[in-house]
């Protein structure tokens, strides 16, 4: 076997044949090749993200482990991350999404973490058959989702022709323990036993991870691609129930999950965590068909398998748990002091390596300090120029398939199962109760899309700040952030510094902020026959609400009150709907961060003070669809007459830019003196743009037009298949 | 008085329904599958969920357990009183134990949502519960679309044995509000000590959720329970 | 011309892992029956207008190919009878 047809370069096989002092087996070198992989060892983002911020006063587990762990309270601790599973949900959609599903959920459940709720963040193209891969996709994450029962509450969709031939599907998952229920990779001690859980291994995905993931698509590699894996959300939850039930009578030693590059991934994880080494016999793994060589066994993705470590004493306990559930579970190996991964198959040893060269000595990407600075530059990208005011704007933004209505596809996933969605997905956020707690769980979510199209830093920055506008339009704490980073191929210059500036603005923005990012996922690659898509990053994060059962409405409640729009940002329409539609792609604005910090603090007290009657963030479709989808609420009996002072191009660049850091917020015309008083006190402008009245309809005072609201929810309600109304 | 609620093996709604029932005081037992033992139990919930991934026909495969027979033998035993909610629904049509059969939702997805019902037949099972009452839960299913050959479902009308019917907010039966393609809009039926719906109340026990119906049709349900027994001894 | 029934048998590779059949084959077995391995397809019933049975099952293969069969895990076949 060559090393290039594992992926491997010649300076790559050049450093193994000098780690191990020979030249490595055909399967010593697959293991090479799959964990050194871009997709398993991050060799080209590992430096860059090694500069986000990790540390914060709520942080338990950082980044480095199956999910980042931050602490709800001092008796529940949050288990959160993004994942993402975008090439075999282009070549398989139903499957490729569902077990994308099964396997971020299966990383939630290796922190000891029982998964509460799960968010979809989407990317297709807008041809025929980018609408019909959405439907697939929909469909694989609400099968695999709705079945394990855990809740999809939240979720961000946009489209562009940049992801036709490289859809996005990134899946986040929550999860939640007691702090006595720590368990990772790290803590498997020589003596031990090594369990290998669930279902039986097939050839599923072989080199999933380290071809399929990690290069670019090309027409007709048809034949390169592995047996589509195919995920069983029935057993999946058998198995989730078995592992928590054994995690949570202590019967452990340390839990891995089975995902990319498989027993091989798993074990050196495991392994190189714990500082130990490990021998395997590949004969006592219980296989699905006939003839699977070694190779196969420890590089398949067959899904629904999780690797346990456990003492001698609790191993019968350990195997009865899972025979109550009916589940496979097989010792196949032993915990040893060697620092030797030693795999036998057929009473051969058949390999032989240390996990620290398949996992330390991985190849890294250097990132040097003048490059770090250079990603910040600014963009030559052109400035957005706002086009004159036309009342057709309205109807035009709110049918743009970034703005109008989620709800076709949310309904197709479970929202309410575990009974604790208190907010779900037709909100800006969600909204948990936590049992055994006051507290409960506000969970956002955003991805950039146009945000990261010319100027990738601004984007980055963008996607942070939202994802934080909407925790405090709450009055939420921020406990942690998650980024799924997709992009193309690292190996080109403008594909690479294009992702490094956009992990750049997640950086500074997640800093400026003062929340950590604890984890995330990388998918590059995403580019065919040369075309990369935006790079694009998928934020999430999780926050402490502090009054769950009465969340702070986000639609208009009574007649006569004033709306108030905070922090209203400078006339830029960079990288906005309005932008795109007229003009083209343009650069999404940067905002200066040095105020980021005092704006959400002031914004989460004010919705805690109980002043406001309702808040929102703006967000895609700026002002004019936030007070439209405030509008819409439980009834269509409320409207609202704006009066902007704006006029012509001002006009459109008010109403529809997307600059971070605004809010919508409504007060009693009776406190009016009270709000101008506290953000006068604060040093934050806030601007009057109009007021509530019981007409149903929306209007502009000066202009002089008006609109229904049956009309704004017509073109808000378009379906997916149908393009946007042009003016 | 005793409530028993089922595990079967993918079933995902069985903690909510414990802790549903234990919300409104009422002590519980939690029911594994492949046991048969129902001594200590006054009533038998099947909540819902995909019991074995709800492969073959959603319900076919839980329909076999060992339970399912001991429930059988009860019901015909000592009429013990069953309520099956949406998989538990599924499970009960399959096992024979209500008519008819719960197919595909006839658009073809999942669908999850708020949904308006109206009781159509007062049912002592449900004791409070009145005919014409709206009650507002939410439905989560695939395979949710009620059907009955002609005869079985006139036959369920005749016997007053529809007892929820899909409907709009003003109370209206239309064929709009009919999520999944029901025939006659049925979301739920009972025949003698067995009912079953395929929306879920132990999702709205509180207002904070959306809605405190399904408190409101858990109590009826115990207050016949309690109002039986009392007539019993 | 005259119509022709066919019958497409969809049934997934026998290298695709299927979970049904499993939860299905668990279940037989608990019920006592002897069954060392169960698969789920399905079966789509066609009736086409053609010269002859060939042509029948031409134009069936093709569109078992184009969208009855997902031909990344499933494979068909074809029976033609004169209808």
């Amino acid at each position: 076997m060559q090393a290039e047809e594992v992926g491997l370069t010649s300076p790559e096989y050049m450093k193994i044949v000098e780690l191990m002092h020979r030249k490595p087996n055909d399967l010593e070198l697959g293991l090479f090749g799959a964990l050194w992989s871009e997709h398993c060892s991050y060799k080209s983002t590992k430096a860059l993200l090694s500069r986000l911020p990790h540390d914060g006063p709520h942080v338990v587990q950082g980044p480095g482990a199956n999910a980042g762990v931050v602490r709800l309270d001092q008796d529940i601790e949050v288990a959160f991350k993004v994942e993402s599973h975008n090439h075999p949900s282009y070549v398989e959609p139903v499957q490729g999404a569902a077990t994308g599903v099964g396997g971020i959920l299966r990383d939630i459940v290796a922190m000891g973490a029982r998964p509460v709720a799960l968010a979809d963040l989407l990317r297709f193209g807008i041809d025929a058959h980018s609408l019909i891969l959405l439907d697939r996709v929909v469909k694989g994450v609400g099968q695999y989702g709705n079945a394990i029962g855990i809740p999809t509450v939240i979720g961000d969709l946009a489209f562009s022709d940049t992801y036709r031939g490289n859809p996005l599907v990134n899946v986040m998952a929550v999860g939640l323990r007691s702090p006595e229920m720590h368990i990772s990779a790290s803590t498997a001690r020589p003596g031990q036993w090594l369990l290998l859980v669930g279902q039986r291994t097939g050839r599923d995905g072989i080199h999933g991870a380290s071809l399929l993931a990690s290069r670019d698509f090309t027409e007709g590699d048809d034949d390169l691609r592995p047996t589509v894996q195919v995920g069983d959300p029935f057993l999946g939850k058998l198995l989730m129930e078995a592992t928590l039930k054994a995690v949570s009578e202590g019967l452990l030693a340390a839990l891995q999950d089975l995902g990319a590059a498989g027993l091989a991934s798993a074990t050196a994880e495991l392994c190189d965590a714990s500082g130990v080494g490990a021998e395997l016999w590949l004969d006592r793994v219980p296989l699905r068909q006939k003839g699977l060589t070694a190779y196969d066994i420890m590089l398949s993705e067959t899904q629904e398998r999780m690797l346990l470590v456990t003492s001698d004493e609790n191993l019968s306990q350990v195997v009865s748990i899972f025979e109550h559930q009916e589940i496979l579970c097989s010792v196949i190996g032993h915990i040893t002091a060697s620092k030797e991964l030693a795999v036998q198959y057929r009473d051969r040893p058949v390999a032989s390596v240390r996990p620290d060269w398949l996992i330390k000595e991985a190849p890294r990407r250097p990132l040097s300090e003048a490059q770090w600075v250079s990603l910040k530059a600014p963009v030559a990208g052109g400035t957005a120029i706002a086009p004159a005011f036309d009342p057709r704007m309205v109807r035009e933004v709110l049918s743009d398939r970034d703005v109008r209505d989620r709800r076709p596809i949310y309904r197709r996933y479970d929202s309410t199962i575990r009974s604790a969605t208190i907010w779900g997905p037709s909100h800006d956020s969600a909204i948990l109760r936590v049992r055994g707690s006051d507290a409960g769980l506000a969970i956002a979510v955003f991805g950039t899309g146009r945000w990261a199209s010319v100027d990738p830093y601004a984007g980055g920055v963008g996607a942070v700040l939202l994802v934080l506008a909407r925790l405090a339009a709450q009055g939420a704490e921020p406990l942690g952030l998650t980024d799924g980073v997709n992009a193309g191929n690292p190996d080109l210059a403008e594909s690479y510094d294009a992702m490094a500036a956009l992990v750049r603005g997640v950086a500074d923005a997640a800093r400026a902020a003062g929340v950590p990012v604890t984890g995330g996922n990388v998918s590059l690659h995403n580019e065919t026959d040369g075309q990369a898509i935006w790079p694009t990053v998928m934020m999430g994060g999780v926050g402490r609400q502090p009054h769950p059962y009465s969340p702070l409405p986000d639609y208009l409640t009574a007649s006569g009150d004033l709306l108030f729009l905070i922090n209203p940002s400078e006339l830029n329409l960079g990288g906005s709907v309005v932008a795109l539609h007229h003009q083209g792609m343009t650069a999404f604005p940067r905002v200066d961060l040095r105020k980021v910090p005092h704006l959400l603090k002031s914004v989460s007290d004010w919705a805690l003070s109980g002043v406001p009657r309702a808040m929102r963030a703006v967000g895609p479709g700026g002002l004019g669809a936030v007070v439209v989808r405030m509008m819409q609420g439980q009834t269509l009996a409320y409207g609202v007459e704006m009066d902007l002072k704006e006029r012509d191009s001002d006009l459109t660049a008010r109403l529809f830019n997307e600059v971070p850091l605004q809010w919508v917020t409504l007060v009693d015309s009776r406190d009016k003196d009270r709000a101008m008083d506290y953000w006068g006190n604060l040093g934050v402008e806030v601007t009057q743009v109009g007021v509530v009245n019981d007409t149903g309809t929306l209007s502009f005072k000066a202009q002089g037009h008006s609109w229904p609201g049956s009309t704004l929810l017509e073109a808000w309600h378009r379906p997916f298949e149908e393009g946007a109304y042009e003016p | 008085m005793r409530v028993g609620v089922v595990t079967f093996p993918g079933s995902n709604c069985d903690c909510d329904t414990l802790e549903a029932f234990e919300f409104l005081d009422v002590p519980t037992k939690h029911l594994w599958y492949a046991d048969t033992d129902l001594t200590d139990v006054d009533a038998v919930v099947l909540p819902g969920g995909f019991s074995y991934g709800d492969y073959l026909r959603s319900g076919a495969l839980a329909a076999k357990a060992p339970m399912m027979t001991a429930i059988r033998d009860a019901i015909q035993g000592r009429d013990l009183p069953v309520l099956g909610i949406c998989n538990g629904f599924q499970i009960l049509t399959e096992a024979g134990l209500l008519p008819g059969a719960l197919r595909a939702n006839r658009h073809g997805q999942f669908r999850c949502a708020w949904q308006t019902l109206r009781v159509t037949n007062e049912s002592p099972l449900f004791l409070g519960l009145s005919e014409g009452e709206l009650l507002r839960l939410p439905i989560a299913h695939a395979e949710g679309s009620y059907y009955a050959p002609a005869g079985t479902l006139a036959d369920l009308f005749m016997s007053r044995e529809v007892w929820l019917q899909y409907v709009d907010d003003r109370g209206d039966l239309n064929t709009l509000t009919n999520p999944n393609g029901s025939l006659a809009n049925i979301a739920g039926i009972t025949r003698g000590n067995v009912a079953a719906l395929m929306p879920h109340p132990e999702r709205a026990l509180e207002k904070a959720f959306g809605s405190e119906d399904g408190r409101r049709l858990l109590m009826a349900w115990l207050r016949g329970l309690q109002e039986r027994s009392a007539h019993a001894s | 011309m005259p119509s022709f029934r066919v019958l497409v048998t969809v049934t997934l590779k026998p290298e695709i892992l299927d979970p049904a059949g499993q939860a299905t084959h668990q279940v037989l077995q608990h019920l006592g029956y002897a069954v060392d391995n169960v698969r789920i397809g399905r079966i789509v019933t066609l009736t086409v207008e053609a010269d002859d049975a060939n042509s029948a099952r031409g134009v069936a293969e093709r569109m078992a190919q184009d969208i009855l069969a997902n031909p990344i895990m499933e494979s068909f076949e074809c029976q033609v009878d004169l209808s």
